[in-house]
């Protein structure tokens, strides 16, 4: 185990190697750089300016330079807001965009699996049908609807939230429910799929013909079963809500990670383009990791030999 | 001895046998499809949405692209009012002043005779009837959200009824214009062909590239998988967003990039369930068969393992076009996909943004346009994995 977990981190200490030379060398390829403005800029000027960020030396050069600080956990400056650190960006924007985000996924996990098994249980029933329906609504809407409608409806109309920035507990309803919505509908859908395949298993009419409780032949025989499909998505989601926060963050102007990410794509801000990316990318790297040692704690059948 | 056994006349039989007209599997997952309520909705609502976006931009009055600042923002409904004889006007929310006909047709946007702002009014001249627009109770009533409270017309001088009004259909544009005066309508029917394209491609891309490589992957094994699979590791450890972000910068935005990011990127997932698929399969008797019989590797992959992992491919071939349109109209709203003035269902929710507490059937109409579309190709995605699972075959 102990080894299995090493030898990934070592093979996502490559993979971002990989990521972090890829976006370099794209970002690079990008005509314009963060000089290029409407007024130009006198030579003298830019060449100080090009020195002064390391951009008049060869792009390896400029390459290794990044990696070094990057070592020492230095993630560079903003070549477009004077003085602003990129880990100051982060430092920043991530405490919103994490809160947010931890909210929608404890909304999604909490309420998601439960309410996949009770639809599971009760198939056809008037509360399954209730929830396939909401469950299909939630996989078709796209989130900037659900947050447009959230803000119009409950924040214009009623008065109910905020209209936008995070000022009380409140105004975390819109966000959390364009964050989530998607991801809910998912995951109650696979949930009751899972479950309805689980308990058509042999061993849990096993279990119940040896007279366990329902409650026990849920939550200790199928759920475990249940749950390996569940888990494979909620790695990815975890990370992609973090990712996918671009929107809901535009929506409610939430100063989070997403409005610098747009921001420096834009502005071609080399080095916070490069960092950001560098950390979406680590963190769901990370989450994949993290299921698949999950999936060894759920499943005992699975070893992580590989 | 006693025979108990009777000798049955030739043919008096043939009618008790139960034989039913066997089905190849196709036929047979034609024939649980078209049992399934929910699949077969989708399926027509995908024919109509296909045939609108090829053929709905023709039949309508005005290109994508035609702006005429004068007729913004006028909505699908309206409360118009009788002036005199024929003369019917609308009052806008951004107090103009449009004259109509009867039934809803837009005559024209009405131009002032004279402007007073500081006795808050404006004259009009109407065939020779003077009408005069007052809305000093505007800023009164501000709080108010019904229009009618904030004016009061004058028809020659008399005070008219201002809540005498009819109720109309806006018969001109049909789903009202937009913030430039373009016709939503049109926009939305060229929106769909966008997304359509979008969602063809990334399907064509999974079939293709995605199908192809995970089949030589997992047909060949060994070294050669081992650096295919990794790639396609490293393509999928890049959150998805962020690789087409990248690439959409790349190479300005439009639809032609959008494209080729979302085929840059969507055989990954396709590439990983062939490659399992034909690992499996290959250790079958029949590829050994095949191959003794000297078949080469390229057609055993395409004649022989493709087409016995057909149901998970046709599955995932389908669950990618909501999402490759999904991802087209997060990126246009973004303001990474489609640029003005071409018209993509991001764009023109996001276009709806800015004005949607006084139109918000701006945002509505590609909302429903987005949602109407992932309703169906989930039924179908949905209903074609039911009649695709040998399982459930009765």
């Amino acid at each position: 185990m102990a080894r299995y977990v090493v030898k990934r981190l070592f093979s996502m200490i490559v993979t971002l190697l990989i990521i972090s030379a890829l976006t370099f060398g794209l970002m690079h390829s990008i005509p314009g750089g963060p000089f290029t403005s409407e007024r130009e800029l006198a030579p003298e000027i830019e060449a100080a300016l090009m020195e002064k960020y390391g951009l008049d030396q060869p792009l390896y050069q400029q390459y290794l330079t990044y990696i070094g600080n990057l070592l020492k956990g230095d993630l560079g400056v903003s070549m477009k807001k004077t003085g602003v650190t990129v880990n100051d960006m982060i430092s920043q924007g991530l405490p919103t965009s994490a809160k947010v985000g931890m909210i929608a996924v404890c909304v999604i996990l909490f309420m998601g699996i439960p309410i996949g098994i009770i639809s599971a249980l009760k198939q056809n029933s008037i509360i399954d049908h209730i929830v396939m329906f909401i469950a299909t609504i939630g996989i078709a809407v796209p989130s900037f609807v659900v947050g447009t409608f959230m803000m119009y409806v409950f924040g214009e109309l009623l008065g109910l939230i905020p209209a936008g920035g995070l000022s009380g507990w409140n105004s975390y309803i819109g966000p959390v429910v364009a964050l989530s919505g998607f991801s809910l509908a998912y995951v109650t859908r696979l949930m009751r799929s899972s479950m309805l395949e689980v308990l058509r298993q042999d061993y849990i009419r096993t279990a119940r013909a040896n007279g366990l409780n329902q409650f026990k032949v849920i939550g200790k025989h199928a759920l475990k079963n249940a749950l390996i499909p569940v888990v494979t998505y909620v790695g990815p989601m975890v990370a992609s809500i973090l990712t996918g926060s671009f929107v809901v963050e535009k929506i409610f102007a939430l100063p989070g990670m997403g409005t610098h990410f747009t921001e420096s794509v834009t502005n071609r801000d080399y080095t916070v383009i490069m960092s950001i990316t560098l950390f979406y990318a680590a963190v769901y790297i990370f989450m994949v990791l993290l299921v698949d040692i999950a999936y060894a704690v759920i499943d005992p059948r699975i070893k992580l030999s590989d | 001895m006693n025979n108990e056994w009777e000798v049955v006349e030739p043919g008096s039989l043939e009618g008790t046998q139960t034989t039913r007209k066997s089905l190849t599997y196709w036929q047979d997952v034609w024939r649980r499809l078209r049992q399934n309520v929910m699949a077969m909705t989708g399926l027509v609502m995908i024919v109509i949405i296909a045939l609108l976006a090829i053929f709905g931009p023709m039949w309508t009055p005005y290109s994508y692209s035609d702006q005429s600042l004068a007729l913004a923002n006028i909505p699908i409904s309206y409360e118009i009012t009788h002036i005199k004889d024929d003369i019917y006007v609308y009052v806008h929310r951004e107090y103009k002043l449009f004259r109509m006909e009867a039934d809803g047709t837009i005559v024209e946007a009405l131009k002032e005779t004279e402007r007073n702002t500081t006795q808050s009014y404006m004259m009009y001249d109407i065939d020779g009837v003077e009408v005069k627009f007052d809305y000093s109770s505007a800023r009164a009533n501000s709080s108010s959200n019904v229009m009618q409270d904030k004016y009061d017309l004058y028809v020659d001088g008399v005070l008219i009824d201002k809540y005498d009004t009819t109720k109309v259909y806006n018969k001109s544009y049909l789903l009202g214009t937009d913030s430039l005066g373009r016709d939503i309508l049109t926009r939305v029917l060229y929106g769909a062909r966008i997304s359509l394209t979008v969602g063809l491609v990334a399907s064509l891309v999974n079939l293709f590239i995605g199908v192809l490589y995970g089949g030589i992957a997992g047909y060949e094994g060994g070294k050669l998988d081992n650096i295919m699979m990794r790639i396609v590791d490293i393509i999928n450890s890049v959150p998805l967003l962020l690789i087409v972000i990248m690439l959409m910068v790349i190479i300005e935005p439009g639809l032609k990039t959008i494209i080729i990011t979302i085929g840059a990127v969507y055989w990954v997932g396709m590439a990983r369930l062939v490659r399992g698929q034909v690992l499996s399969l290959k250790e079958q008797e029949f590829v050994l068969a095949a191959r003794a019989l000297g078949v080469s590797k390229g057609k055993i992959i395409v004649r022989h393992l493709i087409p016995n992992a057909i149901g998970p491919i046709v599955v995932s071939m389908m669950m990618a076009i909501p999402s490759a349109i999904f991802t087209e109209a997060f990126l246009s709203f973004m303001g990474l996909g489609i640029s003005a003035p071409e018209a993509s269902w991001g764009t023109l929710a996001s276009d709806a943004l800015g004005g949607i507490r006084s139109y918000p059937y701006q945002l509505a109409v590609p909302s429903i346009a987005i949602a109407v579309t992932m309703f169906a190709f989930n039924f179908l995605g949905d209903g074609l994995r039911d009649a695709l699972d040998p399982r459930l075959r009765k």
